[in-house]
């Protein structure tokens, strides 16, 4: 039995220079100034830096040319993502729409949504929310009950979205609404372009325990689109989005949330740190060493053209569980004031908050070991 | 895999399984030899297979698979080491003690695996890199690891020895990460037919979603033991592992904490007899974890390493190393 086949990575010739390129853009946008806004950034939306982004063709790398994309290789696309991340940067505005809305387009949608959208999306000003979870419908996808219908030529969307990220920021959602009456289940549902300034969609924050306005609820009622608001196949909403997964969830956005604790750490430690602090350095960063060969060897994979569901969905939990387990761990090597003012203390104090939600944004960990469990031959 | 590594991995377990299922002998060791496996490293003008470091990942992560009670692992690195300077099978150490002054070594080996029998010997040198020595002139004290496995003290009186650069300890570190991933897989698809086979309360075991949890957690762990010895093939083979190896053997070694645990919890008191084959795994596994450098050794080597160069390097090493 080998559950995970790792991949020997040949990294690109090509990314020394796009390290260089994306080190010299944060040095150059990104204020440092405070600590706390370099932890988990991929959460942190700044449009102007995505703009910048853009315009340095960094957003839709992978993308064809014709929808305003730059044609390159998977693993440059991975080169940059981490450089973002490991920076801190604040890459939150267009994470989404450059991880898996304009890729769902170019593959799904009409030729008109892609020449519509997908081109603002790779200069960094057209923004995307994912409109999957519902008050009933959590871990239990399935349960999806928010409604498409048909209405002439056109659909009419009513029912409600929640923990939508971003959806105050988004120019459209793509939401999962049921199109079958009285559909059970994962049959039934559909994808949906949403823009957010239809009428008949309201926003209405929720605020979490950090005090931070990051996910939203989002109400539809009587909202009028298009036919051609529908993305992909009626009906096949459930396999549309299961396949979107494997990218979701291998990213290096599931292991390095958490970095920038690690490097205020080393920070503090200087260069004769006490034993326990040296040793809980050299164990983060063995961990982070090993999870990112993982999760770029997934990256290999997915150009390949294969779909790694299982091991995507191992660099998740280990990922998620590792990002969650730094706070924590530091608070019990260092004493230093989570209130601040130091650094050090002012990233852990909001990771220590932010921390449980990594295993429960993009499926919880048991969700992710029931699937692993699945692939094991288990169930 | 390419398709020589695939050749030589079908070529290796099928023949470790066969010896494994065997009580071992002096024959067994004959039939590694008579296919060439210990010279996998040695260059082709000498007879060798030409090998790299990540086919030897291979073939150690399924000497590990299988439990392989012969000293596969340690003639391979020994043999690549030696570059023909010897006869016979070779084999690796982890530590020395005494004074190596121009060619002569006084003092002691400890941890010589399969000593007896071996014709010579790679230990790291007093004062830095490695050293390589006729068994010879050695006498031996045998003992061996909590697995079983033949572990001697090495003492020698004025002994010729020859330096090498080579770094047997993180060599070793690394050939010991492979074997853990290799011993994790093991015991993971052990506990996996396990639970599918053995029922209680009206069902098998894995039907119950705390073991199917359990066991996911195992697979993340065993996965991560897979990806870190690889990649530290993959640097060693670049010229460039020291950072890689530490990271490597710690990442393996916190994985076998993991898990031996579940792979034991889920076996119930069956697992924990010595009738049941879990322990040749898990003792192997345990002992593993100590041998080349344990947690609190590489986490040391790791950590100094990234607090000499400072927090604003951190991420740019780490990525200079696969660039
Ligand atoms: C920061 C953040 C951002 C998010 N952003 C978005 C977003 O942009 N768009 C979106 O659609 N959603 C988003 N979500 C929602 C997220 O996908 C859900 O929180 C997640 O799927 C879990 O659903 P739930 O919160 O309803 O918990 P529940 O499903 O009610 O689960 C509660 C607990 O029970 C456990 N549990 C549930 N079922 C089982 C089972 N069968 N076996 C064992 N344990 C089980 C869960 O693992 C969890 O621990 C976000 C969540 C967070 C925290």
């Amino acid at each position: 039995m080998q559950t995970f086949v790792p991949e020997s990575i040949t990294w690109p010739d090509t990314a020394p220079a796009l390290r260089a390129q994306v080190r010299a853009l944060v040095a150059a946008h990104v204020d440092r100034g405070d600590p706390r806004r370099l932890a988990n950034s991929w959460a942190v939306p700044d449009p102007r830096f995505s703009r910048a982004l853009g315009a340095a063709g960094l957003i839709g790398m992978t993308w064809p040319q014709s929808y305003g994309g730059h044609e390159r290789s998977p693993l440059e696309r991975y080169v940059v993502l981490e450089e973002l991340l490991a920076a801190g940067a604040p890459v939150g505005a267009h994470w989404i729409a450059d991880r898996q809305t304009g890729a769902l387009l170019i593959r799904y949608g009409t030729e008109e949504a892609r020449e519509r959208w997908v081109p603002g999306m790779a200069r960094g000003e057209i923004y995307a929310c994912i409109g999957l979870s519902e008050p009933n419908a959590g871990s239990d996808l399935a349960s999806v009950r928010a409604t498409a219908r048909h209405d002439g030529d056109d659909w009419i969307l009513d029912g409600q979205k929640v923990w939508t990220t971003n959806a105050h920021h988004a120019h459209v959602m793509i939401a999962l609404m049921r199109t079958e009456e009285g559909s059970e289940r994962n049959a039934g549902l559909s994808q949906f372009l949403v823009p957010m300034d239809a009428p008949g969609v309201s926003i209405r924050p929720i605020i979490d325990l950090t005090g931070g306005h990051d996910f939203n609820e989002v109400f539809f009622d009587g909202v009028r689109l298009p036919a051609n608001a529908l993305v992909g196949v009626e009906g096949d909403g459930w396999r549309q989005v299961t396949a979107e997964l494997s990218l979701e969830r291998s990213g290096p956005e599931r292991y390095l949330s958490s970095t920038a604790l690690l490097i205020e750490l080393i920070r503090r430690a200087g260069a004769h740190p006490d034993t326990a602090v040296r040793a809980l350095i050299g164990r983060l960063a063995a961990e982070t060493w090993t999870l990112r060969l993982m999760s770029a060897s997934i990256a290999v994979k997915i150009a390949r053209g294969e779909d790694p569901a299982l091991e995507a969905t191992m660099v998740k939990d280990l990922g998620n569980s590792f990002e969650q387990a730094i706070p924590e761990l530091v608070q019990a090597a260092v004493e230093v004031d989570p209130a601040g003012p130091e650094p050090l203390g002012l990233v852990l104090g909001h990771l220590l908050q932010l921390s449980p939600s990594f295993s429960l944004r993009g499926g919880t960990r048991e969700i992710l070991k029931g699937i692993i469990a699945r692939g094991l031959g288990l169930r | 895999m390419n398709e020589q590594q695939q050749m030589i991995a079908e070529m290796a377990d099928d023949l470790f399984a066969d010896l494994s299922a065997r009580k071992t002998s002096d024959s067994s060791w004959e039939a590694i030899e008579s296919v060439g496996l210990p010279s996998l490293m040695v260059d082709a003008d000498r007879g060798g297979f030409g090998g790299n470091w990540c086919d030897a990942v291979i073939v150690f992560r399924l000497a590990g698979y299988r439990a392989l009670a012969l000293p596969v692992v340690e003639a391979t690195i020994a043999a690549a080491l030696a570059d023909g300077a010897f006869d016979g099978r070779g084999t690796i150490a982890p530590a020395a003690e005494g004074t190596l002054a121009g060619d002569r070594f006084d003092g002691t080996i400890t941890g010589a695996a399969w000593a007896e029998g071996a014709a010579y010997v790679v230990a790291p040198a007093p004062g830095g890199g490695s050293m390589i020595l006729d068994m010879a002139q050695a006498s031996i004290g045998g003992a061996a690891n909590i697995a079983g496995e033949p572990r001697a003290n090495l003492a020698f009186q004025g002994a010729t020895a020859r330096r090498l650069p080579a770094d047997i300890f993180a060599l070793g570190a690394l050939a010991r990460a492979a074997q853990i991933a290799g011993a994790l897989d093991a015991s993971l698809a052990m506990s996996v037919a396990y639970v599918n086979e053995r029922k209680q309360f009206g069902r098998p075991l894995a039907k119950f979603q705390a073991v199917q949890q359990s066991l996911a957690t195992f697979a993340c762990e065993a996965a991560a033991a897979n990806c870190a010895a690889l990649g530290a093939a993959q640097a060693q083979g670049r010229g460039d592992g020291d950072y890689a190896i530490a990271a490597a053997k710690l990442r393996a070694n916190r994985a076998v904490g993991v898990g031996t645990a579940l792979a034991h919890q889920v076996h119930g008191a069956i697992g924990f007899t010595h009738e049941y084959p879990l322990h040749p795994l898990t003792r192997r596994l345990w002992a593993w974890r100590s041998e080349f450098g344990g947690d609190s050794h590489w986490s040391g080597v790791l950590g100094d390493r990234i607090c000499a160069r400072g927090a604003d390097q951190f991420w740019a090493d780490l990525t200079a190393v696969t660039d």
